[in-house]
């Protein structure tokens, strides 16, 4: 399976003023790192306001910011743990509220093809013990080495 | 097997249904039912369902309007929290075709 996780899209500590900051900012490193074209983080915005991506799992929030198909150059999919928990709108009720700690950014190129990595990240999302690790990385080298372990491997 | 058809609903039409359809097909696999699943985004829905044949929604995100066509919350598959949920609600519908 090709590589979907970049050291460059992994990090933690981050400081955002909200969900609009949060996907300007980690958008534009996509962009930086030439993932994605000057179009991503303004597609990714107006999706997340259209329809949210939050998600309440078990025993944490999350959210999955992304777009697919021509703002998108190579498919990838970034981890990041921010420093302090950003308001997210629920993807199933935007109307609840999701205080999201890790955000998952994707860019998907074509789903079909990406259809593995789209269920290997559905598969962590869904993994307890998956995510409590996720959560419990401290450094970026943590992380990454978590998010290798199950989504690229 | 059974036959059945579900359409797949989530914001871009694309990415999050495509992973609740995997997941569909592979849980109502284990049912008995051969599912085929089509993925829309909202505004969508009404054209895809034109082609006709669907016997569920497999909302992500939420569809509002109704369609005469039974809809199923399916975002609990994504948080895999009421996944078990989600499928007994797809083959109540199912089984009662």
């Amino acid at each position: 399976m090709s590589q979907a996780i970049f050291e460059e899209l992994v990090d933690v500590g981050v400081e955002t003023e909200d969900a609009i900051d949060a996907i300007r900012q980690l958008g534009t490193r996509f962009e930086q790192a030439g993932f994605v074209k000057d179009t991503y983080v303004e597609a990714v915005t107006a999706r997340e306001a259209e329809y949210p991506t939050g998600l309440q799992l078990e025993d944490m929030g999350i959210c999955m910011p992304h777009t697919k198909g021509a703002h998108v150059n190579k498919p990838a999919v970034g981890v990041f743990k921010l420093k302090s928990p950003v308001t997210f709108s629920h993807m199933g009720d935007p109307d609840t509220k999701v205080q999201a700690e890790l955000v998952f950014m994707m860019a998907i190129l074509n789903p079909d093809e990406q259809l593995d990595l789209l269920q290997k990240v559905m598969k962590v999302f869904t993994n307890r013990q998956a995510m409590a690790e996720f959560k419990a990385a401290q450094s970026k080298q943590e992380l990454l080495e978590v998010a290798k372990r199950y989504i690229d491997s | 097997m059974k036959r059945a058809k579900i359409l797949c609903v989530c914001g871009s039409g694309t990415v999050s249904s495509a992973m609740v359809a995997g997941k569909l097909k592979e849980k109502l696999a284990e049912k008995g039912y051969d599912v085929a699943t089509v993925e829309s985004s909202p505004p969508g829905v009404e054209s895809a369902l034109s082609a006709g044949g669907f016997d569920l929604i497999a909302c992500v995100s939420p569809v509002y309007e109704e369609f005469g066509v039974p809809k199923v919350s399916a975002v609990g598959m994504l948080t895999g929290m009421s996944e078990d949920k989600v499928i007994e609600d797809c083959i109540a519908i199912l089984d009662a075709r």
